[in-house]
């Protein structure tokens, strides 16, 4: 299927075309941006520069009910399947992202409440134009317009976007809404590449992350990790608000009679995450479990994986209360090799 | 009127002390109007040392975050001092940590810098977004003087100023070992403006105003570990058993969180605003914690964190309370 | 079917004063409504402040709060550290929006059989005004 062309005025029209399928689109909440499911009258906010919450929660929801029971009782109650889906306006690094985390969720085991909102949503990406100043996507392998892990790819024309889709989920989606939906011209196609490069070339930070994952496990006693954590408050920000993070906690919630069990997100920047029931706990201090975060997501996941579990959204130099920046620690790190 | 110079060598004295395990002060950070807690432990250090406008950071919370990790036997803790730059706000943190014992004054050093007010990050980074290279930053007769890449900029410091600092009514350390330069004068007074108005609402309407805000919290828990009075080492979030709040992100068990944080900080919190900071999600957290200020103000006359020798207000009571809401 | 609504109240009274006015009434065959569930604890300076929202998360509509009058607390003090608490408690809750008249504190002794009557008429009444708490309670588990 070719480019198309989706005229801005006729957003509203598009949205509906889709029917009456769910989809999900970032939203302002106050002065936060993140994905929700888009009501009737809603019309999506596409402009911004990324969402705070990234759209993880989306497909690996903060909280999520496993299976429900009764107390006494044999039974267990499922929830029902997921219906099928769109998410409209991710980013090309919180895409990629997600088909970094896939390989986990679909390792050793398959996780069906994962793997199921994965196959059951079509994802729209939207190419980023004007890269944030902590962005370092270009360093790890992704662009401001990568496809990686989307089934199709919007780009900002000013008054119009030029829809690219990318895979049989992504036509599929846009043959329901063909109707809204014009030819696109080879100059809009050229001038969408242009923006592309010129908005790779605008990514100013980057990180040489050449030999990183062989070497940071020799870096196990070394000062740095008590002079990036000094101060770190060990709240779960970096960790909550990054594309990767995956961990998990699963918890029984029980009331009166009525109980389930749930899984929510769990952050490895909270002591508690590795506290035994002894009361020992291994990762005892804040320098150990910064050093835990960058190893996991530089070194282990590598190891087992292929690929390094970093995109380079710059969420976690962004809102990091105390300015513990993953660029200048890479930095500190390469100096210790 | 502030003083790099002296502060550096100030800083190479204190920390040289044989009874001063470190320093804590503040650094550039690493790109833009950001800036970084420093902790010092030698004086070759000390020129990385800033006190500027960009100096939002409440370094009292430190005094209370060091892990105490296991002392092996036959070791005595380390019990030397830690040095601490404080501004106004942050040295009633200091203070209210001293009163309900959480710091001992015998291992503290308490460095003073009277502030003319902080920038809020939120408003400084709207005026000036995609600023990259780090900024240096500085008073100047009430204008705040940016050196941005393209020249230096000034502009009036009511522009910026966090909300805190433009009703602050402590601007300079209450209790200080060492007091770094003039005293300067006090900006503001405290209206309360932002809460009568919530006030002035019906249940219904407040109630919705918070479900909004409330739904969006993502129980990352930075309001609380930034908090320099939050230092239990078993908070009611982390207990299973009993189970005071579940950890299910939805609105009944955030808004659960939420007064449970507020609450446990009625007649101790400061003012100092780290809460509201931090918060990705920017829920209006000082609401909730001025709304007790005023009523603790009102209600008992009491302000914490001024005075070392006070007793906290919940582990204190007079016969004369006020009743009018009892049955 | 048109079933009235009924408040259900959580009441925490103290052993000593609130507790043996509420058995006093009893025994006295003092007739009041039956919207309560009494949770005896020894002083009211037991009470946590988040036993009530606690309470009022997991299907409470209003709760009460009772001990000894300023004085004559068996603990010499425990109500008038309960008395700040709760002056706190009220007005946060108040704030973010639960309705005054979900949450009260007595004063009844271990004589005031009736006025024990008096106020549980009275809270059950003000919490009928205002309906069933829907603010944050905990959602029903079904999804």
């Amino acid at each position: 299927m070719d480019s198309m062309i989706l005229s801005k005025e006729k957003m509203k029209d598009f949205v509906a075309a889709l029917g009456q399928q769910k989809l999900y689109a970032p939203q302002k909440e106050g002065e936060t941006l993140r994905f929700s499911l888009l009501g009737e009258e809603d019309v999506p906010e596409l402009d911004f520069s990324n969402t705070t919450v990234p759209p993880k929660d989306v497909v690996f929801p903060q909280t999520e009910t496993l299976y429900q029971y009764e107390l006494g009782g044999t039974d267990m109650k499922e929830p029902e399947g997921g219906e099928e889906g769109a998410v409209m306006g991710i980013r090309p690094c919180d895409a990629r992202a997600m088909s970094i985390v896939d390989s986990l969720f679909s390792w050793d085991v398959d996780d069906p409440y994962y793997l199921e909102r994965r196959s059951g949503n079509t994802f729209i990406g939207l190419a980023c134009l004007e890269p944030c100043v902590n962005c370092f996507c270009t360093s790890l392998g992704g662009a401001p317009a990568s496809t990686e892990g989307l089934d199709a790819l919007m780009t900002d024309l000013e008054d119009k976007y030029l829809v690219k889709p990318l895979t049989e989920k992504g036509e599929k989606l846009f043959q329901k809404a063909a109707d809204v939906l014009e030819k696109a011209t080879e100059e809009d196609v050229a001038s969408a590449e242009k923006l592309h490069e010129e908005a790779a070339a605008k990514v100013a930070r980057n990180v040489d992350t050449q030999g990183i994952p062989e070497k940071l496990p020799e870096l196990w006693e070394a000062d740095l990790w008590k002079d990036v954590s000094n101060s770190c408050l060990g709240c779960g920000i970096c960790t909550y608000l990054c594309p990767t993070c995956h961990c998990f906690d699963i918890q029984d919630e029980v009331e009166g009679f009525e109980g389930r069990r749930c899984r929510m997100w769990d952050s490895c920047m909270f002591g508690e995450y590795t506290l035994h029931a002894s009361g020992h706990n291994p990762r005892p201090s804040r320098r150990e479990r910064t050093r835990n975060r960058i190893n996991h997501k530089y070194s282990y996941y590598v190891d087992k994986f292929g690929t390094i579990a970093c995109v380079g959204c710059g969420r976690c130099i962004d809102f990091c209360p105390v300015n513990i920046d993953i660029l200048n620690i890479l930095t500190q790190v390469k100096e210790a090799l | 009127m502030v003083d790099l110079e002296k502060l550096r060598n100030a800083a190479k004295e204190i920390v040289s002390q044989d009874d001063v395990k470190y320093l804590i002060g503040w650094r550039d950070g690493t790109f833009g109007f950001r800036i970084s807690p420093h902790f010092m432990e030698s004086p070759e250090e000390a020129d990385k040392l800033i006190f500027s406008p960009l100096c939002t950071n409440n370094l009292a919370t430190y005094l209370t975050m060091a892990e105490k990790l296991p002392i092996p036997r036959g070791e005595e803790p380390d019990r030397r001092k830690v040095a601490v730059m404080v501004k106004g706000c942050d040295s009633r943190a200091v203070v209210q940590q001293l009163v309900e014992q959480g710091t001992n004054r015998e291992e503290v050093y308490i460095i003073g810098c009277p502030c003319e007010g902080v920038v809020d990050i939120k408003k400084i980074e709207k005026k000036f977004p995609d600023v990259l290279e780090s900024v240096e930053a500085r008073w100047e007769n009430g204008q705040i003087v940016l050196k941005l890449p393209g020249g230096e900029q000034s502009f009036p410091r009511e522009e910026v100023l966090a909300q805190k600092c433009l009703t602050c009514r402590y601007p300079n350390p209450v209790l200080a070992d060492t007091v770094l330069w003039d005293e300067v004068e006090v900006l503001g007074v405290e209206e309360y403006e932002d809460v009568k108005e919530l006030e002035g609402m019906d249940s219904k309407e407040r109630w919705a105003y918070w479900q909004d805000k409330i739904s969006n919290c993502i129980r990352c828990y930075s309001c609380r570990n930034v908090c320099p009075m939050c230092y239990c080492e078993d908070c009611v979030l982390e207990r299973l058993n009993p189970t005071w709040m579940f950890r299910s992100v939805n609105v009944a068990e955030n808004t659960a969180y939420q007064l449970a944080r507020a609450f446990h900080l009625a007649g101790r919190c400061i003012e100092c605003g780290e809460c509201e900071r931090v918060c990705p999600v920017d829920i209006p957290l000082m609401k909730l914690n001025r709304k007790l200020y005023k009523e603790v103000q009102e209600d008992f006359q009491f302000e914490p964190g001024l005075d070392p020798e006070s007793k906290p207000l919940q582990a204190s009571y007079r016969p004369d309370d006020k009743e009018d809401f009892i049955l | 079917m048109s079933e009235q609504y009924e408040p259900n109240i959580v009441a925490f009274l103290c052993n000593w004063c609130s507790y043996a006015g509420a058995d006093l009434a009893g025994t006295s065959r003092v007739h009041y409504t039956s919207n309560l569930n009494v949770i005896r604890v020894m002083c009211s300076g037991r009470v946590n402040p988040l036993f009530a929202v606690n309470a009022l998360q997991q299907g409470a509509d209003g709760v009460l709060v009772s001990g000894c009058h300023p004085g004559d607390c068996h603990y010499m003090e425990g109500n008038y550290y309960a008395r700040r608490r709760f002056a706190l408690m009220r007005e946060l809750l108040e704030f973010i929006g639960v309705e005054p008249e979900r949450f009260n504190m007595s004063w009844v002794s271990a004589s005031e059989g009736a006025k024990w009557k008096d106020v549980v008429e009275e809270v059950v009444e003000k919490a009928r005004k205002v309906g069933p708490f829907d603010q944050f309670r905990r959602n029903k588990i079904n999804w």
